[in-house]
């Protein structure tokens, strides 16, 4: 689609000459400066994506706790949080045990009863939620974790696997 | 089973400006590479890949509003997108484009949630220098860019995002990227070489001696 402009030129854009690019690097650079992208996300972001041959589904974070979100990263209240994927929600409570681990209570919806996997920077803690979608992870170094519910054959076919966005805690 | 890989934890020192250096010239093809090994399960190919475009979408979820924690989890969620849609991608540009569209795509889900205090318009700009110690420096390194960065927070709030955004664009994507952009949700949007000209136009009225 294009429209011509009142000066006749089509309003698609001509291509980028050394001054607009000078200023576009300036532009950049103050960016750069007033607002970068924080040095740890990357890592975080590496860390979330080693899923290697892994075929799943996208859960979002939908909801997190609004009266602890400003406390949210390395807290020690406790946090809910909620991740949203097509087919799975999974809803997990993050307390602070007194020896300075976490506990992670989760329920999935609807109740199934997948293997769960916490991934930290260590290894990686496995569990089975019950009939009813509950998982518990009694103590969980902080740091980064993320939660993967496996694939798993279900009552009315194959559920892929349900990955979230790593967390800090 | 997977390997977690606490050697690799960053260490906080992390260049800002190593990621996001003007194009060399066979940027694209180290791009459309990577993109391949990633396909065939090579992690360090994504690995390399977040690394370089992470600092462009950055600015594009935070010039849509979001908060700094919640561009972290757009981000993350942006990536992990990717992996299940590296079938489709192939080129650098295309690439590039899915990204930037993802991510804005993914900030207006987050800010039409309303599940936490959010902007209520793209005043970004505004807000950036009162958000961060040192933004004094920024003001004091020199007239030039204080003009700059006051020129900018005049233009239309379109034009900001679009130049924010096209100015971390590696060059050769630059068109795919800011045709993507110049036509929002079905208005005639602004074009980079209006938003430029618009600057440009700016700039020289404060340069004529008419401060505000």
């Amino acid at each position: 689609m294009t429209h011509p402009d009142l000066a006749g030129r089509p309003a698609e854009d001509e291509p980028v000459d050394e001054s607009d690019g000078a200023l576009l690097d300036e532009i950049r650079e103050m960016f750069q400066a007033a607002d970068p992208m924080p040095a740890s996300l990357p890592e975080r972001i590496r860390f979330s994506l080693a899923l290697r041959g892994l075929e799943f589904e996208v859960a979002r974070l939908s909801v997190e706790d609004g009266s602890v979100m400003l406390a949210a990263r390395g807290a020690e209240h406790s946090r809910t949080i909620t991740f949203d994927s097509d087919s799975l929600t999974i809803m997990v409570r993050v307390d602070s045990n007194p020896d300075g681990t976490v506990r992670i209570d989760g329920w999935l919806a609807p109740a199934q009863s997948r293997t769960i996997e916490l991934r930290t920077m260590a290894e990686t803690l496995t569990t089975d939620a019950d009939d009813g979608g509950r998982f518990a992870f009694r103590q969980v170094p902080r740091g980064t974790v993320q939660l993967v519910a496996r694939a798993w054959p279900g009552p009315d076919g194959p559920g892929q696997a349900v990955v979230a966005p790593a967390l800090i805690l | 089973m997977y390997l977690a890989r606490p050697g690799r934890l960053c260490t906080g020192v992390d260049s800002q400006e190593s990621a996001t250096a003007p194009a060399q010239p066979d940027r694209g093809t180290r791009l459309e590479v990577l993109v391949d090994a990633a396909r065939n399960g090579r992690e360090d190919a994504i690995g390399e890949i977040v690394t370089e475009l992470s600092p462009l979408l950055w600015q594009v979820a935070r010039a849509a509003g979001l908060s700094t924690s919640d561009a972290e989890d757009v981000l993350q969620t942006v990536w992990l997108r990717l992996l299940t849609h590296l079938d489709d991608i192939h080129t650098s540009a295309a690439l590039t484009a899915w990204l930037v569209t993802t991510t804005r795509r993914e900030a207006w889900r987050v800010r039409g949630t309303g599940r936490r205090q959010l902007p209520a318009d793209q005043d970004w700009l505004a807000a950036i220098p009162d958000q961060r110690p040192g933004a004094e420096d920024l003001a004091v390194a020199a007239d030039l860019r204080r003009e700059l960065w006051a020129a900018l927070g005049q233009l239309p709030p379109q034009c900001q995002e679009l130049l924010r955004i096209v100015a971390f664009v590696p060059r050769p994507d630059y068109d795919v990227i800011a045709a993507k952009l110049g036509m929002p949700r079905g208005s005639i949007g602004p074009t980079r070489g209006r938003c430029l000209a618009k600057l440009r136009a700016l700039l020289a009225s404060s340069a004529e001696g008419t401060p505000r």
